[in-house]
């Protein structure tokens, strides 16, 4: 299947203003778990538009595409628990 | 009702069969041991910040924050010029292509100038890789990414003059491997920027 460009381009604006709202909740909260949790959160949103429209693994076999995606979860979540424990 | 699920599972495995994995399988291997590794490195440097809170809040303190978000959006769209060259190829529009991977070469030319000058800075500062375990661990995953950026440049480049041969009229997937790795190039910035920089 071809990939869309418009969905490319809205996948690129996600991800810019995804990154950018990452940066601004640094300067909102003030209990770094609540901080680090949004921001590990939207590193799985952005790792996820990356996965399923840049990479196209939306129409690839299930299995590679929860492969690779279960990176995208299982780092952050990671991360998390080492940064909150 | 029989019959009907029958065909219902018929339609789930045609259509199972019908999806393709983008480029050489050996690609995907060689993306997901380049992502082992990195993972290694983003767990390695999370544990060591728990143990040394301090002088890794010192350490980030000294680091640009405003340089990594430039080179978050160079990068992200980099990446979308690069899937803007795989719909073009696809649809053999080749030299529309090239050009679309011209872009995103430029985008990740902007990535090495603010990487080199934000190494540039921190070495005027007396800060080098031995300076303390942050600036060792700081040096070696950000220099390793960044000869993987260098490495995708070299795999964009190979498929644009590859391209402009016009190599890919009938099977694009040498085309596709390469830009999935320039994506995972991506995909490691978009966790290493809010690990050093973020939080």
């Amino acid at each position: 299947m071809l990939m869309n460009k418009k969905q490319s381009l809205v996948s690129w604006t996600v991800l810019i203003l995804l990154t950018l709202l990452s940066v601004y909740i640094g300067k909102v909260f003030d209990q770094p778990a609540i901080f680090i949790t949004c921001v590990l959160l939207i590193v799985f949103l952005k790792g996820q538009q990356i996965v399923d429209v840049f990479m196209e693994l939306k129409h690839a076999p299930k299995r590679w595409r929860l492969l690779i995606m279960s990176y995208v979860l299982l780092v952050p979540f990671v991360l998390l628990i080492i940064y909150i424990l | 009702m029989l019959p009907e699920y029958i065909l219902m599972n018929n339609q789930v495995l045609v259509s199972e069969l019908n999806k393709k994995l983008p480029g050489d399988i050996a690609m995907w291997f060689f993306i997901l041991a380049e992502l082992t590794v990195f993972a290694l490195f983003f767990i390695g440097f999370a544990v060591t910040e728990q143990l040394n809170q301090e002088m890794f809040a010192l350490g980030k303190a000294k680091l640009h924050a405003g340089a990594g978000l430039v080179n978050t959006i160079a990068l992200i769209t980099s990446s979308l010029f690069v899937a803007f060259a795989v719909t073009a190829v696809k649809s053999k529009k080749f030299k529309q292509s090239v050009q679309w991977l011209i872009i995103a070469q430029c985008f990740a030319v902007v990535y090495l100038v603010v990487k080199g000058w934000e190494y540039q800075s921190l070495f005027a500062q007396g800060i080098d890789i031995e300076t303390n375990t942050f600036f060792t661990l700081y040096f070696l995953i950000t220099l390793f990414h960044f000869m993987h950026v260098l490495l995708g440049m070299v795999i964009l480049a190979y498929i644009m003059v590859r391209t402009n041969k016009g190599d890919y009229q009938q099977d694009v997937a040498g085309f596709e491997s390469g830009a999935c790795y320039w994506h995972m190039v991506d995909m490691l910035w978009i966790i290493l920027f809010p690990l050093i920089y973020v939080i």
